[in-house]
């Protein structure tokens, strides 16, 4: 019946779609950068942590446990639970965790997903480099 | 516009002794005790006087001797709290569906989740909860312990009249019953539809939900206000930004607090992109379930702008986490705006080719004209909102009657149509993108400057409060209340696609089995809103088993 | 009587089984990545360079899988039905020139015009009975859907056929890819515009997706099937575009007689057998793409009040002007 009819907007926006470039890129070929202030992998600056928990009780997932290293206590955040609200960031009276920009956090071992002190002090120095591995 | 004080007034003139009580803590809201079975008499007289009138939802809560029901009705602008307290040991209570059709799936979950009976509901069966939820277990009350789960036997052979989907009965009549769901390609979401089809006609439909119910109620008042936020978020994703603006402004309600004015106008702006975005997935669903793969891919390609801008205002594409109690968590950095008022001009252009893809295009119009028809009367009647009511005539939008956040100091247009049928229902979300457009607009030119953030006590005072918004699928309500405490005593959420939903049943009778995607495409259902109660998703014996002590597991872990 | 090696060599390798086979497979991927391009993203991309072994790898997918058969559908026709299907259609294609000859030398004769039509008929008829067969209900709609699509639209299209044959006053497909001095689409362009979307319905193309619109009916016919049946049903698919097109190319566009420009004649006839093929199905896609589903009563309903008429005015035409078009035919 109506397959008959005209139909010009969708004929010429498919006709021209087809000289343009696809919009989809070929991941992970091309990457695509991503805004700063994008909630991705935690940083903490150790030097700044006072040890006072607030991250912990606060933590809408209970996925931050405070820990005991050499010298003081320190978050670890269990990234397979945390949703990425940062409100540890809101929380701390410091400003010692703070988003970073890495989202490629897939890994095939539950134990990479847990953030401890002495990786995220070295992954912020990576961080500097340019590496976006997940190392533990 | 009917006050919230006209309303009281004309109760206690009407009805004298039978108020007991009663609160009107801002212009637009009141919480009225009447005494016990009296309800009927205060509900019935708001019907009749004040027009536009509906129930917006049926909330229960455990009050330890008493259950309390509050029937929040909506009087287009104001909401008026009729409140009725049973005994817990016979909590009984007349129904209303007969004043209120659309009553009936609230009351059946007051049932579901608390075992209040209702006296006269036509079909009070269960709701959201599985057919072999043991029976006398109601999670909402207070003293509900998970272990009665671990506890009950499940016999995996004794089957209700759970069938898996496909079959069809009834083979020797010319009336077929055949399920869709909970698994079905055209289903975005699990839900069961039995649907009674005689020859190609839809002759009747039975929904059944709570899929994929999670237990955010009782979950929510085992975490502190603050903490809530996030969880109510996650109730939905596409609309997430409108849960996180309902439940603040509730909890701000009830602490009394002032919302700084430029976080006003911030929830807003991203308000109206989750409403863009929301609105444009639909669209592209749509064209996808008629058929149009092409309409599909270029709505879906147009919508990444604007989660792009999200993801720069906020942090994230879709879970923004931006609201919280007090304003918002986030000021938006020098340059932004013109960025975004760039993309949305943008996106404006490509809306009008999109205008008339919906308006023209033959194919699009043989699918969705005259499909899925809601009369303006039944719309009343079953108590619709969103799109849905603004498809058939019937003009109710919360950002202008009810008006919250930045909307009184707004313009817009509320967008309706007169057809009735799914074309119109599509044709008001693609005019809404376009609103939604100018109000983005019009804000940033307006933003004033300020605090964006006033720091909120933990502890809330005793209280409650009512909140609604206009989320993308239509009125979405939040009732909180608290006992003075860092943790809410009561959360209650009603979602839109729960309001809607029960107009499926009008709108698919009488029409082709062919018609049905193109119907309910056009309802936007969205489920994971509209089933969020208790703790276990229970499939059968053996898999729920395994969840419950899966989540223990975890429980020790961490 | 002698084995003739060259024989086995044209039926089975080029241009018989092994190349049919590359060849739909190609066509596959040239309608996805036709497909995507249309809808502005990138279609296969990463299998092979430009996904060009994006369907191969399907495939290979498909045969590792579990073959499940259901405990109540009938064996025998639901085993058997995907295999027939292949097998129909590809010994449909022995009676197109591909190369400027058919694939079995000297086979054509008067009225394997006919023979292909009712061929075609039966091998979708098979399709039809592996829905059937499957008990499932979703596949009983599917394969219902399927019929009653294709039977109502294979008139219009056998009458459309008749066209080119009139014309060429044989029923002998090589006679008349041979008479094609000029295409026949710039003779009689309307019935080459019509065999085009009487085609989309045949294939079950947009608008007339309905037999494989998943999201009513799940998977239509092919619901049951799973791993090497799945994958024979595929293929069947597959092959019936290419066939579809390669009909309409000998019909309308001279099949794969073109300009020699140098060398052997075989090569270049495939080379525009090819190319000609690849452009009709190009044309599928583009009609498909713009429109939406119709329902199966509107494509019933268009079927007798709209094509059928359509399909007879087409063909009066044709003869009408034959007597002007006579001395352009070679």
């Amino acid at each position: 019946m109506a397959n008959k009819l005209r139909l010009p907007t969708m004929i010429r926006e498919i006709a021209s779609s087809l000289l343009k470039r696809p919009f989809t890129r070929k991941y992970p070929k091309v990457k695509v950068a991503v805004p700063e202030g994008f909630r991705g992998r935690h940083i903490l600056y150790t030097e700044r942590c006072i040890s006072c928990g607030l991250c912990e009780r606060d933590c809408p997932a209970n996925a931050i446990k405070m820990v005991e290293t050499a010298d003081k206590r320190l978050p670890v955040f269990y990234l397979d639970l945390c949703i990425f609200c940062f409100q540890c960031a809101d929380s701390c009276p410091r400003n010692a965790i703070e988003p970073s920009t890495l989202f490629e956090m897939a890994s095939t071992k539950k134990e990479e997903l847990i953030l401890k002190p002495k990786v995220l002090i070295s992954s912020y120095k990576n961080l500097l480099k340019g590496d976006d591995k997940n190392d533990a | 516009m009917t006050t919230a004080e006209e309303a009281v007034s004309l109760l206690k003139n009407k009805l004298g002794s039978k108020v007991i009580e009663f609160e009107t803590p801002k212009p637009r809201r009141a919480y009225v005790l009447m005494k016990s079975g009296y309800h009927r008499d205060a509900i019935s007289l708001l019907l009749e006087k004040f027009d536009e009138t509906g129930v917006s939802t049926i909330t229960g809560t455990d009050l330890g001797s008493e259950i309390e029901l509050n029937y929040h009705i909506r009087c287009r602008g104001p909401v008026i709290t009729i409140k009725n307290r049973v005994p817990k040991e016979k909590p009984e209570i007349m129904t209303i569906t007969d004043l209120m059709p659309g009553a009936a799936l609230y009351e059946r979950e007051v049932f579901d989740l608390l075992g209040v009976v209702f006296q006269g509901h036509p079909d009070l069966k269960r709701l959201v909860l599985s057919d072999d939820w043991p029976e006398g277990s109601y999670p909402l009350r207070k003293d509900w312990d998970p272990q009665i789960l671990e506890e009950s036997v499940h016999n995996p052979n004794e089957r209700s009249s759970i069938v898996n989907g496909g079959e069809i009965e009834g083979a020797t009549s010319s009336v077929v019953t055949v399920v869709m769901g909970p698994q079905h390609p055209a289903l975005h979401e699990p839900e069961r539809f039995s649907f009674k089809i005689d020859g190609e006609v839809v002759v009747d439909v039975e929904p059944r939900l709570g899929y994929v119910h999670r237990g955010i109620e009782k979950a929510a008042e085992r975490l502190m206000f603050f903490q809530d936020v996030y969880l109510v978020e996650r109730i939905c994703g596409i609309c997430n930004a409108a849960h996180t603006v309902c439940f603040s402004q509730a909890v701000e309600s009830i602490g009394n607090t002032e919302t700084p004015s430029r976080a006003r106008y911030l929830r807003t702006i991203v308000h109206e992109l989750n409403r863009i975005h929301s609105h444009l997935l639909l669209l592209g669903v749509a064209g996808l379930e008629l058929g149009y793969e092409p309409l599909f891919q270029y709505v879906w390609r147009d919508r990444e702008p604007v989660l792009d801008t999200i993801e720069v205002i906020t942090g994230n594409r879709i879970l923004t986490a931006f609201n919280t109690i007090g304003g918002v968590r986030r000021d938006l950095k020098p340059g932004i705006p013109e960025k975004i008022k760039r993309t949305m001009n943008r996106l404006k252009k490509k809306m009008k080719f999109y205008k008339n893809v919906f308006e023209e295009d033959p194919t699009v119009r043989l699918r969705t004209k005259e499909v899925g028809i809601l009369k303006p009367s039944s719309a009343k009647k079953l108590c619709v909102v969103g799109p849905v009511a603004r498809g058939s005539g019937i003009s109710m939008d919360i950002r202008r009657d009810d008006a919250y956040a930045a909307y009184d100091e707004i313009p817009f247009n509320v967008v309706t149509y007169k057809d009735c049928d799914s074309w119109a229902r599509l044709m008001v979300r693609v005019e809404e993108i376009v609103e939604s457009i100018d109000i983005i607009n019009y804000a940033l030119d307006h933003i004033p400057g300020g605090p964006y953030r006033v720091k909120v006590p933990r502890r809330q005072p005793e209280g409650e409060a009512v909140s609604r918004v206009e989320a993308p699928r239509g009125e979405l309500i939040h009732y909180v209340k608290s006992d003075g405490s860092a943790y809410p005593y009561r959360v209650k959420v009603r979602s839109p696609t729960l309001a809607n939903i029960i107009s499926f049943r009008e709108i698919i009778r009488g029409s082709y089995v062919a018609d049905i995607p193109a119907a309910l495409i056009s309802l936007d259902p969205c489920f994971s809103c509209t089933d969020r109660m208790t703790f276990v998703d229970v499939n059968n014996g053996r898999k729920w088993h395994w969840n419950l002590s899966d989540i223990k597991r975890l429980k020790k872990r961490s | 009587m002698p084995i003739d090696l060259f024989f086995f060599l044209r039926v089975l390798v080029f241009p018989g089984f092994v190349f049919l086979l590359a060849f739909s497979l190609f066509c596959d991927w040239f309608e996805r990545k036709v497909r995507a391009r249309m809808q502005n993203r990138m279609g296969p991309s990463y299998t092979g360079p430009m996904g060009l072994l994006q369907p191969i790898a399907d495939y290979i997918k498909l045969l590792t899988k579990e073959d499940i058969i259901p405990a109540q559908a009938t064996r025998l026709l639901f085993t058997v039905a995907p295999v027939l299907a292949v097998s129909l259609f590809v010994f449909t294609f022995y009676y197109i020139p591909i190369d400027g000859l058919n694939i079995i030398p000297n086979s054509s004769f008067e009225g394997d015009l006919i023979l292909v039509l009712v061929l075609i008929t039966i091998a979708e008829f098979t399709m039809f009975l592996s829905g059937w067969s499957s008990t499932n209900p979703y596949s009983g709609i599917g394969a219902t859907r399927v019929l009653t699509q294709f039977l109502g639209y294979d008139i219009p299209l056998i009458v459309f056929a008749i066209g080119p044959a009139f014309l060429s006053g044989s029923l002998s497909i090589s006679t008349i890819a041979t008479k094609q001095t000029l295409p026949f689409v710039a003779l009689t362009p309307w019935t080459f515009i019509l065999m085009v979307i009487t085609l989309q319905a045949e294939l079950g193309k947009d608008p007339f997706d309905i037999p494989h619109a998943e999201t009513e009916i799940v998977a239509g016919y092919t619901t049951e099937f799973s791993g090497r049946k799945l994958a024979f049903i595929e293929i069947a698919k597959d092959i019936q575009v290419v066939l579809g097109a390669a009909l309409v190319t000998v019909l309308f566009l001279g099949g794969p007689y073109g300009p020699v420009l140098f060398g052997s004649s075989a090569v270049w006839y495939t080379f525009w057998f090819i190319v000609k093929v690849l452009a009709v199905i190009f044309l599928l896609e583009y009609v498909g793409s713009v429109a939406a589903r119709l329902r199966i009563d509107q494509v019933v309903r268009a079927n007798w009040r709209l094509m059928m008429p359509i399909s007879l005015l087409a063909l009066a035409l044709t003869i009408v002007c034959e007597p002007l078009l006579g001395p352009l035919i070679g």
